[in-house]
């Protein structure tokens, strides 16, 4: 291999690469805030008696999961404009791509969750008189949260390496301050392996942090 | 504002085509990305470090990183580091199997261990031979256990396919951006498209639920 | 689940009574000789602190103590699943398991283990195998049999146990009771020397308990030596030649059923066997 390595020309311009890493998080913590709230709304939705209203958002969730993430993000960024005939900014249009994406799958792992909620907690709860906004908030809420809660930071971490999809659409987060700094300086391996370097330390360091909580905070009784 | 979602069909031809494509490269990755899996997943339980740190460092970079940019780092940067050209297609098939290769070894790993201590004892109370505890009892199981999420593995792999086309590779996502550039009709087109990926992937999702339910019910006896 | 007892079990009672304590001590070599056992788990948990139990061929040794007292230790480390700290075992005469005092490594002859079985608390069948695999898959390998003559002998067996029309069947499918059955055939297939249960009927429901027990009451009519942990008086009282009462990691009683059963020498002895048993 004769190639020459060059980490000045990253080292250089790693104030572009900073730039673009402010809007990946500010992405990703957008769209993590979308996706928590809107999921557990999304999920009661799911498990709701009314059949049409359960339909519907089982499909809205069926259809974000099944279906390629660039694919959702081309077509909002494509489509809403003329659906809807406004113009938003690329920013907020990549949050509400990124963020009903994690909607999605964070619904998934809410109703999941929201099903092993013991059924005598329920019954419980109505036997204490608890109404149906109280028991959601009180009972099934903190329920939910706890035992979906290693999914949710797993699949916020992934909406975190998805926000790259973006660059495709000219925001100019991480990924797409790594492109083109790769063709200014025509050092792509070094650009490159920056970028992926960055994402990979992030994800690296939360995803044990979390882990690391989760042992520590695991009850240890079933 | 009116759709005319017909258009579509004057596009039928390509648009197969294209699905043809991302059929092809899905089902070789999924292969050669299985097998890697499969040896990495039991590199991941071996005694020597010298095994078993390199591979969860191979694991952790490839499910740590983005998918888009481990397929630009292929494309852009793995010519430069061999000194050679190589073709799209190879780059792209190198990417996505790495990534799968990733993603199933940790779906074997975890299914060799959920294999309960009681089984081991098992073997050893019938005196089974090492071999046979790992022919007959262990990877039967084992893979038993891993299929439906090696299937739903596959799903995502199917999806992450549409990358490919960022980096200029004729798949589905490619033609159908193509077509609806060239007749300024992305309403129509990418739905149509969204409605394909959806048409294979959320099937076999389905099929993943069912049969985990399967699986898990014969297993737990 | 002592209370109810079905008339054929009754019967195999009177007929085993006959048997008791037959075995004429220091004619025949032990079946089994335990020699100062020690066994912990890591440097903290002692368990086992040196047991000797000598074991005549054809005695039904049955086991009670308090829970976590070591029982399903020793019945493991009979098995050879666990090392060892510290002693012996020997079987049938020859050296078995060893701790070797220098190099903290648990010898153990895995001829001679072969002819030990074992049935655990949680039924261990092979859940990806049907029964009839389950009980042939280790003949044919361990010893090299015949498919066809192990599936002969396997119907048999499944005959004798009233499980021939499970033989096709996965374990998934089969009760609790059923399963414990086949694990106890799957065993036999081996021709064991020596059979050890370890509670093997707790994990059941309380109808499918008799079931299990008179299967082993069967093999105790043919008189397999067999080593039993169990909480059930009932059946302790019908199987055993001879009771042990461990607890604490020692052997606290050892005597006929009559005496560590009925009137115990030591006061942790009848303790236990009032509050567990509610004699009394
Ligand atoms: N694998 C193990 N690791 C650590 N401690 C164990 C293990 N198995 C058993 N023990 C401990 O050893 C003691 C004896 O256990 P056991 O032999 O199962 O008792 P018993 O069968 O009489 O209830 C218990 O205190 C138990 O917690
Ligand atoms: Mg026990």
């Amino acid at each position: 291999m004769d190639y020459a390595f060059d980490f000045y020309s990253v080292l250089s311009n790693t104030d572009v690469l900073i730039d673009g890493l402010l809007v990946t998080l500010e992405l990703t913590v957008a769209a993590n805030v979308v996706g928590l709230v809107l999921g557990f709304g999304v999920a009661l939705l799911t498990t709701s008696s009314i059949f049409p209203v359960r339909v519907l958002s089982m499909l809205f969730v069926e259809f974000f999961r099944c279906t390629p993430a660039i694919v959702q993000i081309i077509w909002f960024f494509y489509c809403v404009p003329i659906l809807f005939d406004v113009y938003i900014d690329s920013i907020t249009m990549g949050i509400v791509a990124l963020g009903l994406n994690l909607t999605a799958f964070n619904a998934e792992a809410y109703r999941a969750s929201i099903q092993s909620v013991a059924r005598e907690q329920m019954d419980a709860s109505v036997a204490l008189g608890f109404g149906p906004v109280q028991r959601t908030l009180y009972i099934i809420l903190p329920n939910a949260l706890r035992l979906s809660l290693p999914v949710l930071v797993t699949n916020g971490i992934g909406t975190f390496q998805q926000s790259a999809l973006v660059a495709l659409v000219a925001v100019q987060d991480l990924m797409y301050a790594g492109k083109s700094l790769a063709t200014q300086t025509y050092r792509p391996i070094e650009t490159f392996t920056a970028v992926a370097l960055i994402y990979f330390v992030i994800s690296f360091v939360v995803a044990q942090c979390v882990e690391f909580a989760a042992r520590r905070y695991e009850p240890t009784s079933r | 504002m009116t759709f005319d979602f017909a258009i579509v069909l004057r596009f039928k031809e390509a648009l197969l085509l294209g699905l043809w494509t991302t059929l092809q490269l899905t089902v070789i990755c999924v292969v050669l990305g299985s097998l890697l899996g499969f040896l990495v997943g039991m590199a991941r339980s071996a005694n020597s470090p010298f095994v078993r740190v390199p591979a969860r460092a191979y694991v952790e970079v490839f499910r740590g990183t983005p998918v888009i940019v481990q397929l630009f780092w292929f494309f852009f940067c793995l010519p430069l580091v061999i000194g050679t050209e190589i073709p799209n297609i190879v780059a792209g098939i190198i990417a996505l199997t790495l990534y799968m290769g990733a993603i199933t070894s940790e779906t074997f790993r975890a299914s060799l261990k959920s294999i309960s201590r009681e089984q081991y004892d098992a073997c050893t109370a019938l005196g089974l031979p090492h071999a046979t505890q790992v022919v007959h009892v262990v990877l039967p199981q084992a893979l038993l256990r891993a299929a439906p999420t090696l299937l739903s593995n596959c799903v995502s792999l199917f999806k992450e396919s549409a990358l490919l086309s960022a980096v200029g590779m004729a798949d589905l996502m490619f033609i159908g951006q193509n077509i609806s550039n060239n007749t300024a009709r992305p309403v129509e087109v990418l739905t149509v498209v969204a409605l394909i990926y959806f048409a294979i992937a959320f099937p076999l999702t389905r099929v993943v639920t069912r049969f985990e339910s399967r699986v898990l019910a014969k297993l737990s006896a | 689940m002592t209370q109810s007892s079905p008339a054929p079990l009754l019967q195999s009672d009177d007929r085993l009574g006959t048997q008791r304590g037959a075995p004429a001590a220091g004619t025949a070599a032990p079946l089994v000789q335990v020699r100062n056992l020690h066994k912990g788990y890591g440097p903290n948990i002692r368990v086992l602190k040196g047991l000797s139990i000598d074991m005549q061929p054809g005695e039904r040794v049955v086991v009670i103590g308090p829970s976590g007292g070591g029982k399903s230790t020793l019945l493991r480390v009979l098995m050879g699943l666990e090392q060892i700290d510290e002693g012996s075992i020997r079987f049938a005469g020859k050296p078995y398991i060893e701790a070797s005092p220098a190099g903290r490594r648990t010898t153990i002859d895995t001829v001679v283990r072969r002819q030990i079985g074992m049935v655990f608390q949680h039924y261990t069948l092979f859940p990806h195998l049907n029964i009839l695999n389950n009980l042939i898959l280790a003949p044919c390998k361990v010893h090299g049999e015949n498919k066809a003559t192990a599936t002969a002998r396997a119907r048999a067996l499944l005959a004798r146990f009233g499980l021939e029309a499970k033989a096709e069947a996965y374990p998934n499918h089969l009760s609790g009771g059923q399963k414990q059955r086949v694990a106890i055939a799957r065993a036999l297939m081996l021709d064991p020397k020596l059979m050890l249960f370890d509670e093997v009927t707790s994990a059941l429901d309380p109808e499918l308990v008799a079931e299990v027990e008179q299967v082993i009451l069967q093999l105790a009519q043919q008189d397999m030596p067999m080593v039993i942990v169990t909480h059930d008086m009932w059946f302790a009282k019908n199987i055993a030649s001879r009771v042990i009462f461990c607890a604490g990691g020692v052997v606290v009683e050892d005597g006929p059923p009559e005496q560590v059963l009925g009137s115990p020498r030591e006061e942790r002895t009848r303790e236990f066997i009032e509050r567990v048993f509610h004699i009394r």
